[in-house]
């Protein structure tokens, strides 16, 4: 039992047993902040009974024509909250505003290519990997894109894989 | 912004792009060349010359910025100035806000807008001004102008959302509301609305307006469809209808958003609140800034309803409750099933307090879902509510209902849920340490059977069982506090070392370590292993708390300068750029967001941490260059001499004090920065309950004086530290009555001493009295412990004011009355030699009193340095300063020697220290061999047990665990660690050791001059 509401300032004063985890990067004010400014809808957070923030997802759309596609930045559950499905709850949420409110074409996400229980859930999801990037992280590790195609994608072509890995300057977003 | 460039104040584009370029990659003297190059060419372009006042603050020249852009201001406001656009306004605006000077940038854009009125760009640069200085009502008055220009709905938003700041920030504000309304109102009729986030605007004014009814119409009308998803809609209304007491029609509301999220715990709560009309109050707290479980606060609802309705509202609650259980497939939706325990209990509050209905949801729920690390804090508060003799039944139930010989995850995930739900219920306090010795093993022994479950996951995945090993050491940490057996402190920490080698990732055992060491006085290790938990961004607000107060009181000083530094950092930055994000919020049109980020603006400058770090910041730059007056002179005059923190701790500030720590994390014997029950005795038969409502009670009362006193006293220091120094340096020349200032001088310290003996809870009458008592023997320096520190520097600051004031401060009965300088000497000499008595060995004596012998060295008695450094100084030849044919300087032979005295018995103190502490340094091998012994006891009920099994395990090799595991256990050695702790040990004594010896040359050299003035 959750309650997933929008996420506001008053969490981030309360998102420590989420963020303390080492995978879970703690982003500058600037950076949560536009997220709420710009894309209120793609930044959620679940609640426990006893009101404790059991995760949150963090996320955006953007993008032109064809590539027009909701983004997940981050997303996240305090280990306590684990095993319950709860990053799959917030998937689908930011997968359905994505497709039904802001008709987009598909999600992607960004992945450490050695993170292979994030690889393996993102898959369980429906996510493929579209591309590999090179050296992304921190000009060492490299990324995956991942990606999963909504329903405006009537022919699935936003996920066809591409051949070659790219660097991160043939990026096309930020 | 390149496409500004061809409107840039009339200069080419081409001219200007290149500047820009080098800015931007921060190649900024030849940004400047260029510059200069091109002001050669347009010397009056306002343009150009914001430019130029741009790079120059990059390059941190702030004073020739600032007057090259109050140049180009003067040319803007110039009548013969052809080119007038929003770029070289907002080149200004950015060096001007950079140079916090936004009252510049504000009167450019005014003064823009009256000679083009109708610029609807420089209106919102404007409106931007005024959101960046916090003016609800002027950025209203803009929106309002700027919507009349141009008639589009988001500036007419813009006013309305400046008048929902007007609202929750200016009395009175409330008063606007109706006209937000008609506002809206009339352009709806016009217009109507475009925005998701316009109509919940709307309706807020709406609801705040308590206009309910007519805001369910604006929703239930065509507007309504701006609601993106169906479920917010529902959320939105079902609020609405309860709050208008249409409980009927809420519940239902509620009912359909349940049916398709029958997980929204909030939700359920509306529900049932409003089938027993009752509504809304969730037990909840989000708006308080510690989240804290109150059983009371969700018992105290209670329905007017008969009794009958209450039994036939509930059972049919229960009915469809049951039937969204059935409609789970996924085995994973527990809302539902802890609906049903909520359900059984409104059944035994209103009628059957003996109901068995209710423990036996709480049973099926364990069934289902005990596995989950979840489980037992999900249903805490019910768990509070049962008689001993259900708790009994409760865990047999379940404790039955599996085999915990076989090893599943969900085996685990049971038998941790088992030993949680009794750490909750303090159940543990009740048992016998033998017993709890017992248990101990069994959850380190279980941690370790079920290793094998985990050998295949990630070495980044959280394993299963991890929790067994904090559980086992907050037990271990109980065995302490009963016994005050050292071993037991050491295996607390052993079993968690032990589970960081084995992953080194788990921030609760890393949180736990922090706390454990500080306790045991091996900050260092603490603060290596704070390190790692990376804390930083908002982080540091929330969670500095676990390491930061006990560094503050610690010889550490430049690590806690650090750490200072950076929280700082961020808090300034932060309300800095705060106004910019709303801004951003404003330009996305996302009003909720507005309100918000105001509020939570709010809420961090208001943040208690936020103005007691910022004293402590001053406060620590002074120690660590107390034995250097110029220094200490040159920190305060960068501070404005303490007068701004003065400012600060005013009663109306103290009033809005936010705590935004949290402190979920912290371990149960110290649930707030200034409460450590280790400290305390153990009383024997404490019930379990008495333990919860302490700790609860704890919490609550974070927020209660000590604290903001404490707080309060910190920020008159810095000042006091000024003005002692400050009127010293005359009080030497007897011929110089009223010397310079010096009247006001004596005016404002006696307030502030006034405020600092309140602050400890005393007049300062009382206060002086106290001293006196406590300097001549008359009074216990015991009985004043808790403040010793406090009364110590008021001591200090009561003899420099004596020094200079016209005043007699201090009452003398005769000659042989002490004089303010024996006061200081005595307190100093009896404060600090009762620590080095009482002090037991600090190897085996955690807790110990190294913090406050630190504080008595770096705090008062820095300051009696400074204010002795300051007299000696100023019987020193005065070289330029000397005035010509000025009174006679002849120095006063008996304040000299009362100040050689002081010194010479500051050097005798601080000579004990040392002496002490050499006492407490030994070789490396003897002190491992003190604390092992502790481990290796006789008995075979003390501690030990716990340790051999680590050993044991991490020798024996199990192929079952697979090689990461093992290998990560072979580098286990339970003497390494405790080598470590010894090392922390002494290297916190070494670091004291240097503190004295700075403070002693120091002395040495005073004593030297005054020995030559004297003679």
């Amino acid at each position: 039992m959750t309650t997933i509401r929008r996420f506001c300032c008053d969490d981030l004063l309360r998102f420590s047993s989420v963020n303390l985890d080492h995978l879970t990067e703690t982003f500058n004010m600037s950076f949560y902040m536009t997220y709420m400014a710009r894309w209120p809808d793609y930044f959620h957070a679940a609640v426990s009974p006893g009101d404790r923030v059991m995760g949150y997802i963090m996320g955006k759309v953007e993008g032109q024509g064809e590539s027009w596609h909701g983004h997940v930045t981050a997303v996240s559950v305090a280990s306590e909250f684990r095993r319950q499905k709860l990053a799959k709850k917030l998937m689908n949420l930011l997968e359905e505003i994505s497709d039904k409110m802001d008709k987009a074409y598909f999600v992607d996400l960004f992945v450490r290519a050695s993170n292979m229980p994030a690889i393996r859930m993102y898959e369980k999801l429906g996510y493929v990997v579209y591309r590999r990037v090179l050296r992304y992280y921190s000009g060492e590790e490299d990324g995956l894109d991942m990606r999963k195609a909504l329903s405006q994608d009537v022919e699935k072509k936003s996920i066809i894989p591409l051949k070659r890995p790219i660097t991160p300057d043939e990026l096309e977003y930020d | 912004m390149a496409s500004k460039f061809g409107l840039a104040g009339g200069i080419p584009e081409r001219r200007v792009r290149p500047i820009w370029d080098a800015v931007d990659s921060r190649q900024y003297k030849a940004a400047l060349k260029l510059c200069t190059a091109l002001l050669a060419k347009h010397p009056t372009s306002p343009y150009v010359l914001a430019l130029k006042g741009l790079i120059l603050e990059r390059m941190g020249k702030p004073d020739e910025a600032l007057s090259v852009c109050l140049n180009a201001k003067e040319l803007l406001y110039s009548d013969n100035i052809f080119h007038f656009d929003d770029l070289t306004l907002s080149t200004l605006q950015i060096v001007f806000q950079r140079l916090e000077r936004l009252d510049l940038a504000t009167s450019c854009y005014e003064y823009a807008c009256t000679k083009y009125p109708n610029n609807l760009e420089l209106m919102m640069g404007l409106f931007n001004c005024y959101v960046r200085e916090y003016s609800y009502v002027k950025q209203q008055q803009t929106a309002i102008k700027m919507y009349k220009t141009v008639g589009e709905e988001r500036f007419l938003l813009w006013a309305v959302c400046s008048i929902q700041l007007q609202v929750h920030f200016s009395s009175g504000g409330e008063k606007l509301l109706p006209l937000a309304e008609a506002l809206l109102k009339k352009h709806i009729s016009s217009h109507s609305l475009h925005e998701p986030e316009a109509l919940a605007l709307y309706i807020s004014i709406l609801e705040q307006q308590s206009k309910y009814d007519a805001a369910l119409e604006v929703l239930s009308g065509d507007l309504g469809s701006l609601m993106g998803r169906v479920e917010d809609k529902l959320r939105l209304q079902g609020r609405l209808l309860a709050q208008a007491c249409n409980y009927a029609a809420a519940s239902e509301i509620y009912q359909k958003i349940l049916e398709s999220c029958p997980d929204d715990w909030e939700s359920f709560l509306h529900y049932l609140g409003c089938l027993l009309e009752h509504d809304v109050n969730v037990p909840k707290s989000r708006t308080s800034e510690h989240t804290l479980l109150s059983v009371d606060s969700a018992l105290a609802l209670k329905t007017s309803l008969s009794e009958e309705l209450v039994e036939s509202r509930l059972s049919s609650a229960l009915s469809f409750v049951q039937k969204l259980q059935g409609n789970d497939t996924s085995e994973c939706v527990r809302g539902p099933h802890l609906a049903n325990i909520e359900i059984e209990r409104q059944r035994r509050l209103s009628a059957n307090p003996t109901d068995r209905k209710f423990i036996e949801a709480l049973v099926n729920y364990f069934h289902r879902f005990g596995h989950l690390s979840c489980a037992a804090s999900d249903v805490e508060i019910y768990l509070h509510m049962l008689s001993s003799d259900e708790i009994t039944e409760l865990l047999d139930t379940i404790s039955r209902s599996f085999d915990a010989s076989s090893f599943s995850v969900k085996g685990l995930g049971l038998a941790i849920t088992i030993f949680k739900v009794q750490e909750l219920l303090g159940i543990f306090f009740s048992k016998s340490t033998t017993e709890l010795q017992r248990i101990a093993k069994v959850m380190v022994e279980t941690f370790y059977k079920n290793l094998p479950l985990s050998r295949d996951l990630d070495p980044q995945e959280s394993m299963h069982g991890e929790e067994l090993l904090c559980m086992a050491s907050s037990i271990l940490v109980q065995l302490f506090w009963r016994t005050r057996n050292l071993g037991y402190l050491t295996e607390a920490i052993l079993v968690l070392e032990f589970g960081l080698t084995v992953r080194k990732y788990v921030w609760q055992y890393k949180v736990i370590l922090v706390h454990l060491y500080s306790y045991l006085g091996a900050l260092p290790l603490a603060y290596r292993w704070y390190v790692t938990l990376e804390v930083k961004n908002i982080l540091l607000e929330s969670a500095s708390h676990h390491i930061l107060p006990q560094m503050l009181n610690s010889p550490l000083l430049q690590q806690t300068a650090d750490l200072v530094k950076d929280y700082l950092k961020f808090m300034d930055d932060h309300l800095k750029e705060s106004a910019d994000l709303t801004c951003l919020a404003y330009r996305h049109r996302t009003y909720s967001k507005v309100i918000e980020f105001v509020q939570f603006k709010e809420r961090l400058q208001h943040s208690m941490q936020y103005l007691s770090v910022r004293s402590d910041s001053i406060i620590l730059s002074l120690k660590q260059k107390a034995e250097s007056l110029e220094e200490v002179e040159s920190i305060l005059e960068n501070v404005n001499h303490g007068a701004r923190l003065v400012e600060l701790s005013n009663e109306d500030n103290m009033k809005h004090f936010t705590f935004n720590e949290d402190l979920q994390a912290r371990p149960w014997w110290t649930p707030t920065t200034s409460v450590n029950f280790l400290s305390e005795p153990f009383h024997e038969g404490s019930q379990p309950a008495c333990f919860r409502a302490k700790v609860c009670e704890h919490k609550s009362t974070e927020k209660d004086d000590p604290k903001i006193k404490d707080s309060e006293r910190k920020s008159l220091l810095p000042r006091l530290v000024y003005l002692s120094m400050h009127g010293c340096a005359f009080s030497l020349r007897e011929a110089e009555p009223n010397g310079s200032g010096l009247g006001t001088d004596a005016a404002e310290m006696k307030p502030l001493l006034e405020k600092y003996s309140r602050s400890i809870g005393y007049s300062i009458d009382d206060a002086l009295s106290v001293i006196l008592g406590m300097s001549s023997g008359k009074k216990s320096v015991k009985d004043f412990a808790p403040d010793i520190v406090s009364w110590m520097s008021f001591a200090v600051f009561i003899n420099a004011w004596n020094l200079w004031s016209n005043e007699l401060v201090i009452p003398r009965a005769d000659q042989s009355s002490p004089s303010s300088w024996q006061i200081v000497d005595n307190l100093v000499k009896i404060c600090i030699e009762e620590q080095l008595i009482d002090a037991n060995q600090i190897l085996t004596s955690p807790g110990n009193n190294i913090p406050v012998l630190v504080q008595m060295i770096t705090e008062p008695m820095s300051w009696h340095l400074v204010v002795i450094q300051s007299c000696v100084r100023s019987m020193a030849p005065q070289g330029k300063k000397k005035k010509k044919g000025g009174p006679s300087e002849r120095p006063n032979i008996p304040r000299l020697q009362a100040i050689q005295r002081s010194v010479q018995c500051m050097i005798d103190t601080l000579r004990s220290v040392q002496s002490w502490l050499s006492d407490q340094m030994r070789p490396e091998e003897q002190a491992l061999d003190i604390l092992l012994s502790y481990l290796h006891g006789a008995s075979e009920d003390g501690p030990g047990q716990i340790s051999c099994i680590l050993e044991e395990n991490s020798a024996r090799h199990n192929p079952e665990l697979g090689e990461r595991i093992a290998q990560s256990l072979e580098t286990w050695s339970s003497a390494g660690v405790v080598r470590r702790i010894v090392g922390a040990e002494q290297e916190l004594l070494v670091e004291l050791k240097k503190i004295c010896d700075s403070k002693l040359k120091l002395l040495g050299s005073e004593s030297a001059s005054l020995s030559s003035a004297l003679h």
